[in-house]
């Protein structure tokens, strides 16, 4: 018997994993949706993806007219809002970081993973929120303590910005073999990473990491991704929202 | 010697935000129940928000010029006694050091409570669409509000850049259409080229996407059976 979930199946949609657009915005947004600070933007992707929408939406509008199969069209149309979700969605998870760090990502490196409109959003939030602060409070403060960045000017360094909390635990799973792994700076954690498979999902290749090492590998070594699994490992492997998405 | 915290300044945690969760908390026990009738914006129900307490804020200012007067006094007596400001260690080196902490902790707490009224503020632009409800008007400052419309702005310019709407499709669709039920007479409305009537109370089977903005202004909303 070959049930949805044999092996062979399993080899298919591994292949296929990767390998489409639609399949790495799905990763792109999983990433960003799980990632306590922004990610690189992904440009040339999201314009892919953006063509990819408009062929579809062509497609949707021609079977209309040809008067083809409602089933057909629905399934086009259906597989056109996942698609559509996913990149609206992304493109939010990244303003709302925006929203919530803006300062310290146009102060740090962090400002050259935007988008040439995501860096006009940064600068133009920035301004709004300074002119609210500063209307409201800082210019009713005395002499030196009127800044937006310090509490006073015996600060040495900014120390009002808000920053995202980056030493918190994400979840974690393999891409490829990583092999013994470090995680901890004392080195008494060592973990073995072992590849992607989703049938060994339940054996050892699902981490939960501490956000900085676990950021380390992500963007160092491009094995991991960040994932946002619930349910036990060894349970029927969960996505959460992504389990809606046509593959 | 002068007071250095007013009892109507509670103590809150670095940050602030102990400040603020106790302050909204206690507000909204004393605050009367809502009035039956006024129905209350679907997105706002889990949404706590409180008026802009100008008294208190105000109070909080007049605060920290009255540690900055007392600060400048006792730096000049420093200064006076012809003490060297960076090694000096007597009692006005320590009352000013107090000064200046009570200072400055007292910006971080009106910067904090600027703030996070500012974070819901602007949530609610993804929530409940670029015009502030009725309820939320009556509890923001007229700053607050100017806030409201400019990151309203801002994030219209990036979608009119993007060329994408991004206020629509908040949850994972699962089917392209779905039932709504409508809750006001919205009227004669054009949905992909054929007009339908939407009255009050009726049922109708509309595309997801079409649906969706008048669900979040609060005039339809999604009938599960």
């Amino acid at each position: 018997m070959s049930g949805p979930w044999s092996e062979e199946a399993e080899e298919d949609a591994s292949l296929l994993a990767g390998t489409t657009d639609v399949e790495l915005i799905k990763r792109a947004w999983r990433n960003e949706k799980a990632a306590p600070e922004i990610l690189q933007f992904e440009g040339p992707l999201v314009l892919r993806v953006r063509e990819q929408i408009q062929l579809l939406e062509e497609t949707v509008e021609e079977s209309t007219e040809n008067g083809s199969n409602d089933l057909v069209v629905s399934l086009y149309q259906m597989d056109l809002d996942r698609t559509l979700f996913l990149l609206r969605s992304y493109l939010r998870i990244r303003l709302q970081k925006i929203e919530k760090y803006m300062i310290h990502i146009s102060k740090t490196n962090l400002w050259n993973r935007l988008s040439e409109q995501e860096k006009k959003f940064t600068k133009r939030c920035t301004e709004i929120m300074e002119k609210l602060l500063e209307q409201s409070v800082l210019a009713r403060l005395p002499y030196g303590y009127k800044s937006f960045l310090k509490q006073s000017i015996s600060s040495e360094e900014d120390d009002m910005v808000p920053e995202p909390q980056l030493d918190t635990f994400v979840f974690c799973k393999a891409k490829d073999a990583v092999g013994a792994f470090q995680l901890d700076d004392s080195g008494d954690e060592i973990v073995d990473l072992v590849a992607d498979d989703l049938l060994n999902i339940g054996q050892s290749n699902l981490h939960l990491l501490r956000g900085a090492k676990g950021r380390g590998i992500v963007h160092c070594k491009h094995l991991l991704d960040y994932g946002v699994f619930v349910g036990v490992p060894g349970d029927n492997l969960n996505y959460s929202e992504t389990s809606y998405c046509l593959n | 010697m002068p007071r250095f915290s007013s009892p109507s300044v509670p103590p809150l945690s670095p940050t602030g935000r102990s400040f603020l969760t106790a302050a909204s908390a206690s507000v909204r026990r004393s605050s009367p129940p809502p009035l039956a009738s006024v129905r209350s914006h679907p997105a706002l129900a889990k949404c706590i928000f409180t008026s802009f307490n100008s008294d208190l804020f105000d109070q909080v200012i007049s605060e920290c010029n009255e540690h900055s007067l007392q600060l400048q006094s006792l730096i000049r007596k420093i200064e006076e006694q012809n003490l060297d400001m960076q090694t000096t260690r007597n009692e006005d080196h320590f009352g000013a050091v107090i000064h200046h902490l009570s200072l400055v902790r007292n910006k971080r707490c009106l910067m904090a409570y600027m703030y996070n009224r500012a974070e819901i503020i602007q949530g609610l632009r993804w929530k409940v669409g670029p015009v502030l409800p009725q309820e939320m008007q009556e509890k923001v400052n007229y700053l607050e509000e100017e806030y409201f419309k400019d990151h309203s702005a801002a994030i219209e310019s990036y979608m009119s850049e993007m060329d994408l709407d991004l206020t629509v499709d908040m949850v994972p669709p699962k089917d392209p259409y779905i039932q709504v039920r409508v809750l006001d007479d919205i009227g004669e409305v054009c949905l992909d080229d054929h007009s339908i009537s939407l009255a009050k109370h009726s049922l109708h089977f509309l595309r997801r996407t079409d649906a969706e903005p008048f669900i979040s202004q609060g005039l339809m909303e999604e009938f599960l059976e």
